[in-house]
């Protein structure tokens, strides 16, 4: 699935790969391709700038954390990208009902 | 001659195209590269050899190019914030000024009560964009996106006050000095100097950023 397709989604993505605990950049990307199968073409340098956003915008918070001999920005959710997460699985469910509705007609 | 790092060369490469509050960028360039020194170390215990994990790593995450648009719109903002921060800060300044024409003793003639209103005026005028603009680029903007004008309009409002402030604490010292109040004349000298410093600076990088692709 190429990027532009997922660049919409991309926030729910990166909700729900950070549900289970804190991660830091790399592991989200690794959690996002091994999740999806490698189906997903992700541009993995704009995922860092997206973490940010997410950052200011209250739906994620981070910390710097150890990691071997360097140090890692580790983010994990807060309650309101938990809430937002729920709102884009329900969006998301609505969605693909709509879609498959009209593509998969009931006979 | 040692070669050089390609994550530090990616960083680097990101690093010279981006422009934004300097810990902001630091932040930025330093999980990209980060990522990117992981992204090759993962590939070479994959298997691969070096030279076609590096390859490998920048078809993966995109060229310094291709990334830095979406860096550098997340450093306007946080440029944006810098400058409404900074002119923020500009409006005790300002109230000072303007306390200091009420209270100085001074012959309150026209011109000095048309510069305490102008001062009043660019005061509100500063608080306000600054609040609106922490508003609009914070938890908010998840329901309500920043207007893409934001950036331009924030340096150069931050730009107007600057300028303006520098006028007003002109025009105040130039009162002082003609009536021989040489403590008011410092006091007002010091706190344009400073003001002016951090508005204008914050003004002119906001303006840069604007003006790059993001």
């Amino acid at each position: 699935m190429r990027a532009d397709a997922v660049r919409g989604h991309l926030d729910g993505l990166l909700l729900a790969v950070l549900e289970p605990g804190p991660l830091h950049g790399y592991a989200i990307i690794a959690a996002v391709q091994h999740r999806s199968g490698g189906a997903l073409e992700l541009r993995t340098g704009t995922i860092y700038p997206t973490l940010q956003r997410m950052e200011r915008l209250g739906l994620l918070r981070s910390s710097w954390d150890a990691v071997g001999e360097r140090r890692r920005r580790r983010y994990e959710l807060t309650d309101a990208g938990r809430r937002a997460l729920a709102d884009e699985r329900t969006a998301w469910q609505e969605f693909t009902a709509a879609i498959g509705s009209v593509l998969n007609p009931a006979t | 001659m040692s070669e050089q790092d390609p994550a530090e060369e990616y960083a680097a490469a990101l690093a010279d195209t981006l422009r934004g509050p300097a810990r902001a960028k630091a932040r930025m360039v330093e999980e990209v590269r980060d990522g990117f020194a992981d992204t090759v170390t993962a590939h070479t215990h994959a298997g691969l050899p070096y030279e076609h994990a590096v390859r490998r790593a920048v078809h993966e995450f995109g060229t310094a190019d291709e990334v830095a648009p979406a860096c550098q719109r997340e450093l306007t903002i946080a440029q944006t914030r810098r400058t409404a921060r900074a002119a923020a800060l500009t409006v005790p300044f300002l109230a000072g000024c303007w306390l200091l024409i009420r209270t100085s003793g001074l012959d309150h003639g026209w011109p000095l009560r048309l510069l305490a209103v102008h001062v009043a005026g660019v005061a509100v005028t500063a608080g306000l964009l600054a609040a609106a603009t922490l508003v609009t680029t914070g938890p908010v903007a998840r329901r309500l996106p920043p207007p893409s004008r934001l950036p331009l309009t924030v340096a150069w409002t931050g730009t107007t006050a600057a300028v303006a402030m520098a006028l007003a604490a002109l025009a105040l010292v130039t009162a002082s000095a003609l009536a021989g109040e040489w403590p008011l004349m410092v006091l007002s000298g010091g706190f344009a100097a400073a003001s002016h410093a951090v508005v204008a600076a914050a003004s002119r990088a906001c303006r840069e950023c604007a003006r790059l692709p993001a």
